[in-house]
């Protein structure tokens, strides 16, 4: 039984580590490819993210 | 089967909101950013293209020769694709993540479906009198050996 409540434990935790590191995992992001085939992927609180993402938000709730 | 034949903007746009379950609204650009078409009926096309051609243009100054071709912002509450080719664009909103590959596959194929030209109709071949032969006699096999 005890050998049980161990196991239990253990899922418990890593259940929780699991969570947490998946939720640094930005949800937002924004990328832009260029014609030559070059991309440039802007990071969530970058001021160009935070340009592109307001007008996104513009479109969304237009 | 988009990409097979010219369609008119409102066709390829309904197909392309009857195929692709995650687009929420598409609005079709011109060259001179004059709206061609947008789907489903109701959607606020001008506000959608104008924040489409802003994205565009914001995007270009990102690089000096910002020749751009796709842009793709994923935020929580849904995304917003925008595609550009052959001066055309096409722009669509989605639900929080998207299938990004797969949004932006539909959006291409359906905008080369509407910027393909129809193929000219094959010209029929004139048709020409011509006099038949008599046909040849036909040999019975009666002929002595």
């Amino acid at each position: 039984m005890r050998r049980f409540f161990r196991l239990l434990l253990l899922a418990g935790i890593a259940y929780a580590v699991w969570k947490r590191l998946a939720g640094r995992v930005p949800d937002e992001t924004a990328v832009v490819s260029f014609a030559d085939g070059s991309s440039v992927a802007l990071e969530s609180g970058s001021p160009d993210f935070e340009r592109l993402a307001a007008l996104a938000r513009s479109a969304l709730w237009s | 089967v988009l990409a097979s034949a010219w369609m008119d903007v409102a066709t390829a746009l309904a197909d392309l909101t009857e195929l692709s379950s995650q687009v929420r609204r598409v609005v079709v650009i011109g060259a001179d950013d004059a709206v061609l078409g947008a789907a489903p009926e109701g959607t606020d096309a001008d506000s959608l293209a104008r924040a489409a051609l802003d994205v565009v243009s914001a995007s270009a100054q990102l690089r000096s020769d910002g020749d751009v071709s796709r842009v793709e912002v994923s935020l929580e509450e849904g995304a917003l694709f925008v595609l550009r080719e052959g001066g055309r664009i096409i722009a669509a909103t989605t639900g929080p993540r998207p299938t990004a590959h797969l949004v932006a596959y539909d959006l291409r194929t359906a905008l080369d479906a509407i910027a393909t030209e129809p193929a000219p109709a094959p010209k029929k071949p004139r048709a020409t009198r011509t006099r038949k032969k008599a046909d040849p006699p036909v040999e019975t096999g009666d002929g002595d050996e």
